[in-house]
């Protein structure tokens, strides 16, 4: 069954790829993918698209944005997966997006993501997104989960229900999937739901393969060329969507308040009935509609008297009032269609077993340990054997080159040294480090491993002035500080977001990484590069301490969701790699190897000094060579440069690095490469998640801390080297 | 902050022979009820959003050490609070 679905759904893709008569944009359906976090979403959108999607930003806000594309059965979809939330109200920056989005003509059919294991919990979305009233799809997804814990799911019932269609998937093996799809064509092209259930009464594995409508059957029956949702016939739920009286009947007086002001409020594309429940619980942006006119403002006063009357009348907060009346209607409707076989001891899976021991009090400690320094480890050994690789082929390259050209001309100098040399130092320097690293990120992300390490890090971060969520973007923030500070944006609060970002950009990257190992680590040993993490991480502490104690408001508590361990998937894992590479090749190499050849003719025109003389107070400070100064410069746009260009520095003047700084120097110069500023990037990313003035300020403090402690190391390094 | 037993066990709940605590100190592994969160209205609001209301009942399974979090099952679904939070969370064990 499943292998002839997969089948089934390719063939179709390829046979039926022929654009149907008529505009193309006439045949364009539009979907959105909503639900909850972890329920499978992303891998529905994986299995639509085929994983070509692009990211982006929705405009202006930052929240990302996965958009994808594919042709089915003659119409063309365009697929947009929105951010796992856990409701519609507007707590989060997402929330509002999402619904926005849900209601605006841009899209035609929703697609409701539910995990079957975790029904009650994820109807919950579901109930607020009906009182959207707008086509959504119900889809239940991981039905083979539930069915070996020997429960089903009636759908047939759940469809009487809702009086939508309920699709049973199992998106990992694709089954289902494409029914999604046909069910969307159905709801745009008859505007209602199309009841499978009720009108056939098919069994469950009837309704999987259920007739699969031949695009000349649609043609035929294409009359609309439409917009869908405009002209959607929303199925009757009032029974279903009724609260309790007292609240209904406020709900309702508001509703035929509303109704006098209809013209006004359509421009906002929301339902009467959402916007007579949010302006009860006091939703600011449904509040902001009202207070916009000024003949519906006392609609405001008469919501909040209501609101008062509800809130002594249950002595909570109507927010609580309106949820638990929800749940009480869900876990009626649970009881209806959940259908427990047999009341059965649930197996320990492996799933619970490594969930179990990854939170242990002692081994989920030495775990969390071993998978940091594990993952430094792996990153480094293969980082080293092509990188090493690497530089012997350039070695022996050069050889020939100087050979047959010798060494001095210009073009030799600027095509091969700086050119070729930049090449295969920025591929050998760095590209071998950061792959490794963004594969085991990918690895640690995709198997649900993070918040575990959030659970074991709560109490410590809290320390910081931050929750244990922080943990996630800043783990993340080893391999690199710019997806890391994107990351903060799961944070709830601003005040949090701030401290996030400023802990986060202090986590030494990848590039770090690289300056630290091929400089301490290479001519000093792994002894002085565990005192410069130490270094490093103290500073983050007192960082922390210092933001925290400095910055307005109180550090809020850790509310997460523990979802179970899953196998990392393969190709996801590897196309995300190499998403992420493929940035770090087609942005960060040009600008390496362009600064390459600039380096080449600085050095060649006695360019660099001036610069150097320039920024020799502080090298002298930290007690670097005068020649440090312009990689500094440089560092500020990748940091491997520093080192990256240190070397090439060295190679054309024929020195090696040793002979141009002492250990201390080398040391020295890691440590302020280290802490002394973000990259460019990361700036740019501090800025855009809270604002430029914050962005700065961490920079400005960021180099101030780093100048103090590298010349406090290098003074002081030098009194104790003296007393030996 | 903690009801504790001793002062708030009331004749009412004496007859059920439940008895109030919050959800940092009750005991693991046994089910309790929600009685009131008092947090500020956004936890409040995410607790709802997770499933978390008054009248719920939950299962404490896990806290972590030296005053950690405390992770509970709500539903089907596991999730994680801080501890201060659980402070605030009020549930009623039943002692039967």
């Amino acid at each position: 069954m499943r292998q002839r679905h997969r089948k089934g759904y390719v063939q179709k893709h390829n046979l039926e790829d022929k654009p149907l008569k008529g505009s193309s944009q006439a045949n364009t359906i539009n979907i959105a993918l909503a639900g909850n976090p972890n329920v499978g979403k992303s891998v529905i959108f994986n299995q639509l698209t085929g994983l070509s999607q692009t990211i982006g930003n929705w405009p202006g806000k930052t929240v990302e944005r996965k958009e994808g594309q594919l042709e089915f059965l003659g119409f063309h979809f365009n697929i947009v997966d929105l951010p796992g939330i856990y409701s519609l109200s507007t707590y989060s920056l997402e929330e509002i997006v999402s619904r926005e989005y849900i209601v605006s003509e841009e899209v035609d059919v929703i697609i409701n993501v539910i995990d079957a294991t975790n029904l009650e919990r994820n109807l919950f979305f579901t109930f607020q997104l009906l009182e959207l009233e707008v086509p959504v799809i119900l889809a239940i997804n991981q039905c083979d989960i539930l069915d070996k814990r020997n429960r089903s799911i009636d759908f047939k019932r759940m469809e009487e229900i809702f009086k939508l269609p309920v699709i049973p998937c199992v998106a990992i093996h694709g089954k289902g999937v494409h029914q999604l799809l046909e069910e969307a064509i159905e709801l745009s092209v008859y505007h209602h739901p199309h009841q499978h259930y009720l009108k056939k009464g098919k069994r469950m594995h009837e309704h999987l393969s259920h007739a699969h409508r031949t695009q000349e059957l649609y043609t035929k029956e294409w009359t609309m060329h439409l917009r869908p949702k405009k002209s959607f016939q929303f199925p009757d739920l009032s029974s279903l969507l009724k609260f309790g009286k007292e609240v209904e009947g406020k709900i309702e007086y508001l509703i035929s308040e509303i109704s006098q002001f209809e013209s006004y409020f359509s421009q906002f594309n929301y339902p009467g009935r959402f916007l007579a429940i949010k302006l009860l619980e006091d939703d600011n942006v449904v509040n902001s509609f009202f207070k916009k006119n000024e003949s519906t403002r006392y609609l405001l006063n008469i919501a909040e008297d209501f609101r008062k009357e509800l809130e002594e009348f249950h002595g909570e907060d109507i927010h609580t009032i309106i949820s638990s009346e929800i749940y009480n209607k869900i876990h009626k409707i649970i009881r209806l269609v959940l259908i427990s076989e047999k009341k059965e001891e649930r197996k320990k899976s492996l799933s619970d077993k490594l969930d179990q021991i990854t939170t242990h009090p002692f081994w989920g400690y030495v775990i969390l340990i071993l998978i940091l320094v594990g993952t430094y480890f792996f990153t480094f050994e293969i980082g080293n054997l092509l990188g090493g690789y690497l530089e012997e082929v350039y070695g022996m390259w050069s050889v020939e080159i100087y050979g047959m050209y010798g060494a001095d001309p210009l073009w030799v100098k600027l095509l091969w040294d700086g050119v070729v040399g930049g090449v295969f130092g920025a591929i050998g320097g760095v590209l071998v480090y950061v792959i490794p690293f963004f594969l085991i990120m990918e690895i640690l992300q995709d198997s649900g491993y993070l918040p575990r390490a959030a659970f074991l890090l709560d109490k410590f971060m809290h320390f910081l002035g931050v929750h244990g969520k922080t943990i996630i973007p800043m783990i993340l923030g080893f391999g690199c500080n710019v997806p890391a500070c994107a990351g903060c944006r799961i944070m709830e609060t601003r005040r949090e977001k701030k401290i996030s970002v400023a802990l986060t950009s202090l986590i030494p990257c990848s590039a770090v990484l690289t300056v630290v190992m091929g400089l301490v680590g290479r001519f000093l040993g792994p002894i002085y590069v565990g005192l410069l993490f130490l270094i490093n991480f103290v500073v983050i502490i007192i960082f922390g301490k210092v933001l925290n104690k400095t910055m307005p408001g109180k550090c809020t508590e850790l509310i997460m969701e523990m979802h179970e361990y899953r196998a990392p998937n393969t190709k996801v894992i590897l196309k995300q790699t190499w998403n992420r590479s493929k940035e770090f090749i087609f942005k960060a190499m040009p600008i390496i190897i362009i600064l390459g050849i600039v380096l080449e003719l600085l050095l060649m025109f006695n360019l660099l000094e001036p610069i150097n003389l320039f920024l020799s107070p502080i090298t002298f400070i930290l007690g670097l060579p005068l020649i440090c100064g312009i990689f500094l410069i440089y560092g500020i746009i990748r940091k491997e440069l520093t080192l990256v260009l240190l070397q090439d520095l060295a190679q054309s003047l024929g020195m090696t690095l040793p002979m141009l700084l002492t250990p201390l120097q080398m040391f020295v110069f890691s440590l302020v490469t280290m802490l002394y500023i973000p990259c460019f990037a990361t700036i740019i990313i501090i800025a855009r998640e809270t604002n430029w003035k914050y962005a700065i300020k961490i920079a400005l403090l960021e180099v101030g801390v780093a100048i103090v402690i590298g010349a406090l190391v290098y003074w002081g390094g030098t009194f104790l080297l003296s007393l030996l | 902050m903690t009801l504790n037993a001793e002062s708030n066990m009331d004749d009412h709940f004496q007859k059920t022979s439940s008895l109030l605590s919050c959800l940092s100190d009750c005991p693991h592994k046994t089910d309790v009820e929600v009685v009131s969160v008092n947090a500020g209205l956004g936890a409040k609001k995410r607790l709802c959003d997770l499933g978390i209301v008054p009248g719920t009942k939950i299962t404490k399974t896990r806290s972590g050490i030296l005053r950690g979090p405390v992770q509970v099952d709500v539903k089907g679904s596991k999730i994680v609070l801080g501890r201060g939070l659980a402070a605030k969370v009020i549930v009623k064990c039943n002692n039967s």
